[in-house]
């Protein structure tokens, strides 16, 4: 997968690196984290510019997570919306809803660059439960950017280690959801434990 | 006295531990499983992670892979481009520009299918070239009309 990945961007440049930001953004299990590293390693080898590759893989991720929010706001809401009206649970939905009219800013923006491997179902989420578009956007916006930038500019320094830098953020991105993964379920767990 | 206590009080710890997770529904089990489930995979990797990091930091030469260009293993093995280019047979990047002949950043992937021959072959003719160009020369190398290619 890194192969091909990396083929289109060598070959075909910033169309590239915008369709494939796009596409993983939508939600494609791609390395993408991998493709920023190594475009900013591209940088420092003058192979490729520094806007271009900030400007195109910015807007990359962003037009993505717009497809993601509006499949959420306006295919799955209404599905669901249709769903509940026959079988009941609304209730939940509009828990779901506060939360994230609440958290909605901060969850967008921590999963476009600290949390990356939950971005896709965010987007959905958002638009499923009509957190506000300018809102989503702008976060998205600073978020996707501070990413980009991050990555970016790490694969310019360390341009001669990509395969190890990738390796281990990619790995270290896993560690965090599974850490707050882990902190959510222990605590129900531990919930448990207390009443009954 | 108190150690007997102590275990005692540990026993019953356990035992109303024991009641509990008897009293768990199973949607509460599920939770439990998923919890140490999670929890296991996350330390495991967090360990690789840790390991890999420093096996990273005592290994400044990373293998070479399909994705890369030529162009990178020469800059992360830092020896001159023209030199591998030349030990796979093919123009050299540099030279190729200056002619206003831009052919594509081929991934090494992409030259061993247009070589037909395996990626371990483009590697290993790779590495061979490294070492060579690495070793102490003697005087002769530097001169040779090879090594002017790049303005």
């Amino acid at each position: 997968m890194t192969d091909q990945l990396l083929s289109l961007l060598t070959t075909y440049g910033m169309p590239a690196l915008f369709g494939i930001l796009l596409v993983s953004a939508i939600g494609a299990p791609f390395p993408v984290m991998f493709v920023l590293i190594a475009a900013g390693s591209f940088v420092t080898q003058g192979e490729m510019k520094l806007w271009q590759v900030l400007t195109f893989a910015s807007a990359g991720a962003l037009v993505g997570d717009q497809i993601g929010y509006a499949t959420g706001r306006w295919g799955g809401r209404d599905l669901v919306h249709r769903l509940t009206v026959r079988l009941g649970g609304e209730d939940r939905i509009k828990r779901a809803e506060a939360l994230s009219h609440r958290w909605g800013g901060a969850a967008v923006f921590f999963t476009r660059w600290l949390v990356t491997p939950l971005g896709p179902w965010l987007n959905v989420t958002s638009g499923f439960t009509a957190y506000s578009w300018p809102r989503f956007v702008f976060w998205d916006a600073v978020g996707e950017a501070l990413w980009v930038v991050l990555y970016v500019m790490l694969g310019k320094i360390f341009s001669d280690q990509v395969q190890g830098l990738a390796d281990l953020f990619g790995s270290l991105s896993w560690v965090l959801v599974g850490i707050i993964a882990s902190i959510i379920l222990g605590w129900r767990v531990l919930r448990y434990f207390r009443t009954q | 006295m108190s150690a007997g206590r102590a275990f005692r009080n540990n026993v019953g710890a356990v035992s109303r531990f024991v009641q509990k997770l008897k009293g768990f529904t199973w949607g509460q089990w599920a939770v439990l499983a998923a919890f140490l489930l999670i929890a296991g995979l996350t330390g495991w990797r967090a360990f690789h992670t840790v390991s890999r990091a420093i096996y990273w930091s005592h290994h400044r030469d990373e293998p070479i892979r399909g994705w890369m260009t030529v162009g990178y293993v020469a800059h992360s093995y830092r020896v001159p481009a023209h030199v591998l280019y030349e030990a796979l047979g093919l123009p050299d990047r540099a030279a190729e520009k200056a002619n206003g002949n831009t052919h594509e950043r081929q991934t090494l992937h992409k030259i061993a299918k247009a070589q037909h021959r395996s990626l371990n072959n483009i590697v290993a003719t790779l590495q061979d070239a490294i070492e060579r160009a690495r070793a102490p020369q003697p005087a002769a190398p530097a001169a040779s009309p090879t090594s002017g290619a790049a303005p």
